[in-house]
């Protein structure tokens, strides 16, 4: 090859050696993209495909009540599951595991035939049955320790606490809404995987992350005094005939809540068996009309508003006032008279409340509801709160303005009711109600405590102090509808209400159907506690003085007997307490509350007649022995001795029947 | 017969070099790839090895003139195994590729190639022309290469079919086409596109829109490329380190011996590594054009820049498959992929080089 042959030889080949270059720098390039500018996405996309991570978490938190009793706990409990590539029969050992377990053999065997390498067989069995899983020494079966929630008090407190699943998830209740907190933050622990999903050793396995602590509750429930309301409110409810019912009882200086009862009830240890309408809480998930317990909040705005005095004077219209186009009724079909301020409280006069709300003004009126804190959530720490129902004053007619004055055409929960009361109770201060106290950690050092919070001012101490000295005289004197509330020696504040339900099928109210209540509150000269009973739809004594105060009055009894020896703090002293020997003072750091079965007290004490008919009275006091004199007819309302005090020397009784009004 | 002196003295060891590393550098990840696998794939590929080196002698011991002598004879010879694959070939995943000739099984497919080179190398040195060549001179040697190419496109392989046109195409382009023959025959290929769509299988289209859009079908057709380019991406800069790639050695990477050997290699020894091996490729490709051109005649040219096109397009393709920048294919990576016939070949084709290499300075007799 020559001249120019050779030049142009020399050209093609320095062509070629310029396209290799060029496409070894495209292939560079790519690499340089994918493993150095994009390289970290690679990895992380590749971690995932071979990385498993397992989380442990540790034991959950426990729930105490406020004087460290467990609520809920954790126990160790076995599970077992299987590995089925280590099965040879699935229908042999589905057979001894079902016999084990009680399991349908089907089910397991169609599990174990189903999945890899991973299935469970039972979760959570008991000792007995894991001594015998053990026992059977079968291939390819396993037992591993899973942490079972467990809730010694069972119903205690039940839908205030909630539930785990399987899988110790809060689902309800505080359980779900501070899981969070109970859990913890789990252990990771990394495994490596292959692409048919096989676990396998991995040199990088190793816990990352710092594990946190699971913090326990500290709650300012007490058992003690939680079990007495609901055992109380259980005999209530069995005893009317009702469909349920809730109480409250709450510290009216802190806004905490001692108890918290739900009838029926509901078992956190048998969740899955359990109706769902019991796991609600219903004090602060339903909302009803309070009815006349709605109106010691409309008579305080008003004397608030200095547009009432206790003694000013309002003529009833003798049981029939015409407002709009509706004519209002006293309850029971009353006729009053004249009666004062004092007086509309004391015999719960539906049309002097009305008057009253006309003196004072749909838009003030309104604007007090709402201080009350009616209307919109309290914000307690527990799950599906609602905020209940109040209508803007604007849209209010002639008419809602009075309804609404007696309490019906406005929708609240239990623990607004309750919280609003407090804040008459304790001077004029709506406290944030609360139920959590404190979260400890293991070693019980408190990690965080939760101080009462007031919400704001709604009337000053002066109105709250006449507002209660009216609600005393409800109670305490001679003809108040919450007579049957009186305690012996200590003053009670009171306000009895039963709303008529809302017939939805016929749009009107029921008169059959209604929701009875008693709120109250003691000592009245420093109050302690509020509580509010609410029976609902009791069959019998459906109007609130005769159904509910007394179950108030039983629970505060065994709340007295219970705080009064208690010398482990000094009691206030209060100068102008004119038989302070008599009085009975209450200290704020409960002692035991006695056990208060209520069947151990009837075997020693006069039995509670209330409630029942003749029939059902005589045998009862047959069976201990006592002679009975009967007056009136129906059922029990009244008796003497008072139920409860001591059988000795009390070898006869009185008792009042009545067919109701 | 004499063996000249001067054949020892030039004897090429800086190629020898360049393959020796690669070689070596290859078992090692095969040794990687196939970890924990039973049958350890490397130790059956150093067999091949051992094979290829006694082929390479071969290849290298007579003289390519004396070799090209026995081109059309060899194709042609080549031909009818490709087409006794049709009768008595074996089929693996879904193709026709292999033949059992004495004991051993082999891909004809892969020894066309070395025909394919020698035959046109012979056809252009004894048909050359003044200037560039025209349409109608090439029509015979467009003839040698059509018919191993459909051969083989019936298998169906579409890689080894495409690899034969490229390297006819990469020597048409380097002997000198003229222009306009070049224009009417990239006119033609851009017609027949579209008629090779409706010729292709299924799955070949499914590789083509695979590769157009890989997530299309991530744990179909698309994985491959998917779990290649997660392999090298999570290589990063310096790599996972020998035998601890995970996308590897947890077998989320398909084909990892074979075609994808190369995301082994790129995942345990990261960006510098996978340089490391497309510069020392690279050199032995320049050494190799270096070959051909200082070759003492325009046969050995010819026969040294096929066999060069061969290392280069094969590593292209392959890498650029691997990279995600080409369609999955089915092209081995040369001295890397796990297979006989593959090693075999690129042996003979180095032996060819090192033919040409060696007799540089040797007069005609």
């Amino acid at each position: 090859m020559n001249g120019r042959p050779r030049k142009w030889f020399r050209f093609r080949i320095a062509t070629m050696l310029a396209l290799f270059l060029v496409l070894f720098c495209a292939l560079v390039f790519r690499a340089f993209h994918l493993q150095i500018m994009t390289g970290k996405t690679y990895k992380t996309l590749a971690e995932k495909q071979h990385r498993k991570t397992l989380q442990l978490y540790p034991e959950r938190g426990i729930i105490y009540d406020r004087n460290g009793e467990k609520l809920a706990a954790s126990i160790l409990a076995d599970s077992v599951f299987a590995d089925p590539s280590k099965i040879d029969n699935a229908d042999e050992a589905a057979a001894q595991l079902a016999a084990v377990t009680g399991q349908p053999r089907k089910a397991i065997a169609q599990q174990i035939s189903r999945s890899k390498n991973f299935c469970w067989v039972a979760r959570m069995i008991t000792p007995a049955q894991s001594e015998q899983i053990r026992n059977l020494k079968m291939e390819g079966i396993y037992l591993i320790q899973e942490p079972k929630r467990f809730y010694p008090n069972r119903e205690l407190a039940g839908q205030i606490i909630g539930f785990v699943g399987m899988d110790s998830n809060g689902l309800e209740g505080l359980e779900m809404r501070y899981d969070g907190y109970l859990r913890g933050e789990p252990e990771k622990i990394l495994w490596g995987r292959d692409a048919r999903g096989k676990k396998l050793y991995m040199p990088e396995r190793s816990a990352t992350g710092k594990k946190d602590e699971q913090l326990s509750l500290v709650l300012t429930l007490d058992s003690r005094i939680q079990h007495a309301v609901e055992s109380n409110l259980k005999e209530a409810v069995l005893r009317t005939r009702a469909r349920g019912g809730f109480i409250i009882v709450m510290d009216p200086r802190t806004g905490e809540i001692l108890a918290m009862a739900n009838n029926p009830v509901f078992n956190p240890n048998a969740y899955a068996s359990a109706a769902a309408d019991n796991k609600r809480n219903k004090a602060i998930t339903d909302c009803f009309d309070p009815g006349s317990t709605f109106k010691p909040f409309l008579v305080a705005a008003a004397i608030e508003e200095g547009v009432v005095k206790e003694s000013d004077r309002f003529y009833c219209e003798n049981g029939a006032y015409r407002v709009a186009n509706a004519t209002f009724h006293e309850a029971n079909r009353k006729r009053h008279g004249v009666l004062t301020v004092r007086e509309i409280l004391k015999y719960s006069s539906n049309i002097g409340s009305v008057k009253i709300s006309e003196k004072l003004g749909r838009e003030k009126f309104h604007g007090y509801i709402r201080n009350f804190g009616f209307g919109q959530k309290t914000n307690i720490e527990l799950p599906g709160e609602i905020a209940g129902l109040l209508r803007p004053w604007q849209n209010w007619t002639q008419v809602d303005t009075s309804t609404v004055a007696f309490g019906q055409g406005v929708s609240v929960t239990a623990i607004q009711l309750v919280s609003a009361l407090s804040a008459i109770a304790n001077g004029g201060l709506l406290m944030q109600p609360h139920i959590v106290k404190k979260f400890v950690d293991s070693s019980g050092e408190t990690v965080r405590e939760f101080a009462p919070t007031p919400v704001r001012r709604v009337i000053s101490a002066e109105t709250a102090r006449r507002m209660t000295a009216m609600l005393t005289n409800v109670v305490g004197e001679q003809g108040g509808t919450g007579k049957n509330a009186a305690l012996v020696n200590v003053d009670v504040a009171g306000k009895t209400g039963t709303a008529q339900k809302f017939d939805f099928a016929h749009k009107r109210f029921s008169s059959e159907r209604v929701r009875t209540s008693f709120m109250g509150f003691f000592p009245s000269e420093n109050p302690r506690f509020v509580m509010l009973v609410s029976i609902d739809e009791p069959q019998l004594h459906k109007w609130g003085g005769e159904a509910a105060a007394p179950v108030f009055r039983s629970i505060s009894q065994q709340l007295i007997r219970c705080f009064e020896h208690d010398i482990g703090e000094t009691p206030p002293v209060r100068e102008k307490e004119i038989n302070a020997g008599a009085r009975i003072q209450l200290v704020s750091t409960p002692a035991a509350i006695p056990a208060t079965g209520a069947a151990e007290e009837e075997e020693a004490a006069m039995p509670d007649f209330r409630g029942m008919t003749v029939r059902q009275a005589l045998k009862a006091a047959q069976d201990r022995g006592l002679t009975m004199n009967v007056t009136g007819s129906g059922w029990a309302v009244s008796q003497r001795p008072a139920a409860g005090s001591p059988l000795k020397g009390h070898r006869s009784c009185t008792v009042s029947f009545s067919t109701g009004d | 017969m004499k063996i000249d002196r001067r054949l020892i003295y030039n004897f090429d060891w800086t190629l020898v070099g360049f393959i020796a590393l690669i070689v070596g550098m290859g078992v090692l990840n095969l040794y990687s790839a196939g970890y924990g696998i039973s049958g350890e794939p490397y130790v059956k590929q150093i067999r091949w090895v051992v094979l290829g080196i006694g082929v390479m002698a071969l290849a290298f011991a007579v003289d390519y003139r004396w070799v090209a002598r026995y081109a059309y004879a060899a194709h042609a010879l080549a031909i009818v195994l490709l087409i006794a694959v049709f009768v008595a070939g074996s089929v693996t995943k879904g193709s026709q590729r292999w033949i059992n000739v004495g004991g051993f099984t082999m891909q004809p497919s892969e020894l066309v190639k070395i025909t394919l080179i020698l035959a046109l190398s012979k056809y252009f040195n004894d048909h050359r022309v003044e200037g560039k060549y025209g349409i109608r001179e090439l029509v015979t040697p467009f003839l040698v290469v059509l018919v191993p190419f459909a051969l083989v496109l019936k298998q169906p392989d579409l890689g080894t079919a495409l690899m034969l046109m490229i390297l006819f195409g990469s020597m048409v382009l380097f002997i000198g086409i003229r222009w306009r023959a070049l224009l009417g025959l990239a006119v033609t290929a851009l017609l027949v596109i579209p008629l090779g769509w409706n010729f292709m299988a299924e799955y070949q289209r499914e590789r083509v829109l695979t590769f157009v859009y890989p997530e299309r079908d991530p744990l179909g057709s698309g994985y491959h490329i998917i779990q290649s380019i997660i392999a090298v991406g999570s290589g990063g800069i310096l790599g996972k380190g020998f035998l601890k790639g995970t996308q590897s050695q947890l077998k989320f990477l398909p084909e990892q011996q074979t075609d994808f050997v190369f995301s082994v290699f790129a995942e345990e020894w990261g960006f510098l590594g996978a340089l490391f091996v497309l510069v020392l490729f690279l050199a032995l490709i320049l050494w190799s054009l270096k070959i051909a051109q200082h070759s003492r005649d325009y046969l050995g040219t010819l026969i040294a820049f096929g066999a060069t096109m061969l290392i280069f397009w094969g590593v292209f393709i392959n890498v650029a498959m691997v990279l995600g920048i080409l369609p999955v294919v089915g092209i081995p990576l040369p001295f890397f992929s796990y297979g006989g016939s593959s090693m075999v070949k690129m042996m003979a084709a180095m032996g060819l080089l090192m033919n040409v290499s060696m007799r540089r300075y040797v007069l005609q007799s």
